[in-house]
């Protein structure tokens, strides 16, 4: 009874194929839900007993990628998916989905973004799930257990479907950038107040470039750009076609084009500040304010988790998203060599990181238990 | 019930993850403390009103037989609802009718065998499963249900959807359900991960003593008393009558009676498909399943005495059934022959 029934393979593969076709439409889960034939998960002759935990697993799994922190079109999916299973299951009566206390607000929330932003399939099937009474309405997502079972499996998030942990767009919000540009604003407006010469603040008081704001301004953008842009190429290399790929190509030495010369640009302004490798991260080279001439910027390091994420053991979905990262990031280096990662970096973090992959099967080979 | 809204703003408001409880200290709102593992302690009551709170007048606390099953529904009403709960035009709900309907997801053809297992499957569940069935197919002569697995089912599923006869007895909406784990008390080296228990459903409304009388523990039945010169007097009285006190004790309180549950599963509200007769409640839904001692002689029948210092047993002690035991231990008149010390016993399976 404690084997692995595959269920999560089946879910992410579902899930990661909707997440590709870039749509919230029903219509496209339920052609992608057929073709699969993903109904058929409840064929094979399985007992009273084995039904109904089957099914109340697979519910239950469907049921965490509807909420945060995963993608909304993530969560979209999830809740076709529950449709999907909940209809299809074979238990007489049905089995339920629980909804703890706690979820409970997060998810009517989330209705009304459906309805707000006008995405009525999905409303609809939400509100249907309702009206037909599929909810338990329960303290805890799951039934808790006191020592019966033998190994307490940990629930693991899927991070190919959350959105990417951005720490320098968390750092630099709107928010910030605004109250920097009122900073330096009044900033210079009191240069010129104290200065003698009140149309030429004193040169000796010139301690920060002017269009630093500007800058560091535009290095964000940048940064937001990078981040949306590497998101879809990567997903669309699963080959659909010459025709794809050579769009993919040429859509990447446009970028590689652009990306170059704003690093020219930018290099001019900045003098480069290579990433150290962590174990060397102590001795990471800080640059400061106080050299007016070349006006050097303090680089925060940003790690890029997505490549560590692209390591997971579970084999399908992860190798050509790899592959496409990978170059992505290597072309990239080369020609922006601000915040981003270096990729001798991404070999070392990926050494460190091997280990808790590694173990990662290894749980989840579990013992078989007497039934 | 007990828990009916007391008129007190500060319990079961939409707002606020903590609500303070008005009379005992503490949460009402289940967290966990340690996660995935177990929550703070929380008021049940409390806890169920909030819930209550967030869905009165939505419907999803009515018993009833949703209309949804049945083909023969007013579509325009429906659409109409639809429409209304949505913000959207009448030919859009309409149309979410038709995009949204279960055909669009059955992936089986007409006359398909829903057990079977399609043939080219890229499913990885498929898969396993099949392997599973061939292997099932090659090893096993006879591929069917074991007792264990049958009595399993039938606890759990035994009650679902049962009706009292009695409206009465029907349960109210929004009523809570406790799902209990009653652990064996009895530490074997075994158990030591993975201890046996019983699971029970109790209704919120209901009180600790009908949780008590609803415990069937071998204890109870344990009949005191040595009686090889009387075997036909075994009294009346069994333990449970004799000794009437016992505790509960939750989270640092007494609440006098006298078994070991160690541990209290978390509650939900009640829902059309559960039992909904209140008679049944508290109402057995696990139980482990236990090996019954045989008698030594027949190895057919549940032992119901056991001897000590038995001449005629090769061990001590040792478990008979009734007639075995008669045979072997009395003569025709019913004399007793040679030298023991006989026991009623009481088998711990017998709740099987």
């Amino acid at each position: 009874m404690g084997a692995p029934s595959g269920l999560k393979d089946d879910c992410e593969a579902l899930l990661s194929r909707f997440q590709e076709m870039d749509s919230v439409r029903f219509e496209d889960f339920t052609e992608l839900w057929r073709s699969m034939k993903f109904g058929t998960i409840f064929c094979g002759r399985m007992r009273n007993l084995e039904k109904n935990t089957f099914t109340k697993e697979a519910l239950t799994l469907a049921w965490r990628y509807f909420l945060p922190p995963y993608t909304f079109q993530i969560r979209v999916g999830a809740l076709y998916l529950l449709y999907g299973l909940y209809n299809m299951q074979l238990c007489q009566p049905k089995q339920k989905i629980r909804v703890a206390l706690k979820d409970w607000d997060e998810i009517l929330k989330f209705q009304q973004d459906l309805i707000n932003a006008q995405h009525f399939d999905a409303a609809y099937i939400f509100r249907k799930l309702r009206l037909d009474r599929a909810f338990h309405f329960t303290a805890m997502p799951k039934l808790l257990s006191y020592r019966m079972k033998k190994k307490m499996q940990r629930a693991e998030i899927t991070e190919e479907f959350k959105d990417p942990n951005d720490r320098v767009l968390k750092l630099i919000t709107s928010d910030v950038l605004e109250e920097m540009m009122n900073v330096h604003d009044h900033y210079q407006r009191m240069k010129h107040v104290i200065s003698a010469d009140k149309s030429n603040p004193e040169k000796s008081i010139n301690l920060i470039k002017d269009d630093f704001f500007e800058n560091i301004k535009n290095i964000v953008l940048e940064h937001q750009q990078w981040h949306k842009d590497r998101k879809k190429p990567p997903l669309k290399l699963k080959v659909k076609g010459g025709e794809e790929k050579s769009e993919r190509n040429s859509q990447q030495s446009e970028r590689c084009e652009r990306a170059e010369s704003l690093a020219k640009i930018k290099s001019k302004a900045f003098s480069v500040v290579v990433q150290a490798s962590k174990s060397r991260r102590h001795r990471q080279v800080k640059v400061d304010f106080s050299d007016s001439e070349s006006g050097q910027v303090q680089t925060k390091t940003t790690r890029k988790r997505r490549n560590k994420e692209t390591l997971k053991p579970a084999g399908r979905k992860v190798s050509s998203r790899d592959r496409g990262d990978m170059q992505n990031i290597h072309m990239e280096d080369k020609s922006l060599s601000l915040s981003m990662p270096v990729v001798t970096e991404e070999d070392e973090e990926n050494e460190s990181f091997s280990e808790t992959e590694f173990t990662a099967p290894k749980r989840r080979r579990k013992q078989r238990t007497k039934s | 019930m007990a828990e009916d809204s007391r008129g007190d703003p500060a319990c079961g408001g939409m707002d606020g993850r903590q609500d303070p409880v008005p009379s005992s200290g503490g949460f009402s709102f289940p967290e966990y403390e340690l996660p995935e593992l177990n929550t703070h302690a929380f008021h049940v009551a409390a806890f169920g009103e909030l819930w209550r709170g967030r869905l009165r007048g939505e419907g999803d606390l009515s018993l009833k037989e949703p209309p949804g099953d049945r083909e023969v529904t007013d579509s325009g009403c429906e659409d109409a609802a639809a429409a209304r709960d949505l913000g959207c035009s009448l030919e859009t709900a309409a149309e979410l009718r038709a995009v949204c309907g279960l055909d669009k997801l059955r992936c089986l053809e007409e006359g398909e065998d829903p057990e079977v297992i399609p043939e080219n499957t890229d499913l990885v569940t498929l898969g396993i499963r099949k392997r599973l069935l061939k292997h099932r197919e090659e090893t096993l002569r006879i591929d069917r249900a074991c007792r264990q697995e049958t009595f399993a089912y039938e606890m759990e599923s035994h009650a679902v959807g049962k009706k009292p006869e009695n409206s009465a007895d029907m349960i109210e909406e929004g009523e809570l359900i406790l799902s209990v784990n009653i652990f064996y008390p009895v530490i074997f080296h075994k158990h030591k991960e993975h201890k046996p228990y019983q699971t029970m459903l109790v209704l919120g409304s209901q009180k600790l003593t009908e949780l008590r009388d609803s415990i069937c523990c071998v204890s109870d039945l344990q009949i005191g008393g040595e009686f090889s010169n009387t075997p036909d007097q075994a009294p009346e009285n069994i333990s449970k009558d004799l000794y009437k006190s016992a505790f509960f004790y939750f989270e640092g309180t007494f609440y006098n009676d006298k078994r070991y549950p160690e541990c209290r599963d978390l509650s939900r509200l009640v829902h059309h498909d559960d039992c909904l007769d209140k008679t049944l409640y508290p109402l057995i839904i696990k139980k482990h399943w236990l090996w019954t001692r045989k008698c030594f002689v027949c190895k057919m029948f549940t032992a119901r005495w056991v001897t000590n210092n038995d001449s005629f047993a090769p061990q001590d002690p040792c478990f008979f059934c009734d007639v075995c035991f008669r045979m072997l231990h009395y003569d025709a008149e019913g004399n007793k022959l040679g030298e023991f010390l006989a026991y009623p016993y009481v088998d711990p399976g017998t709740f099987n």
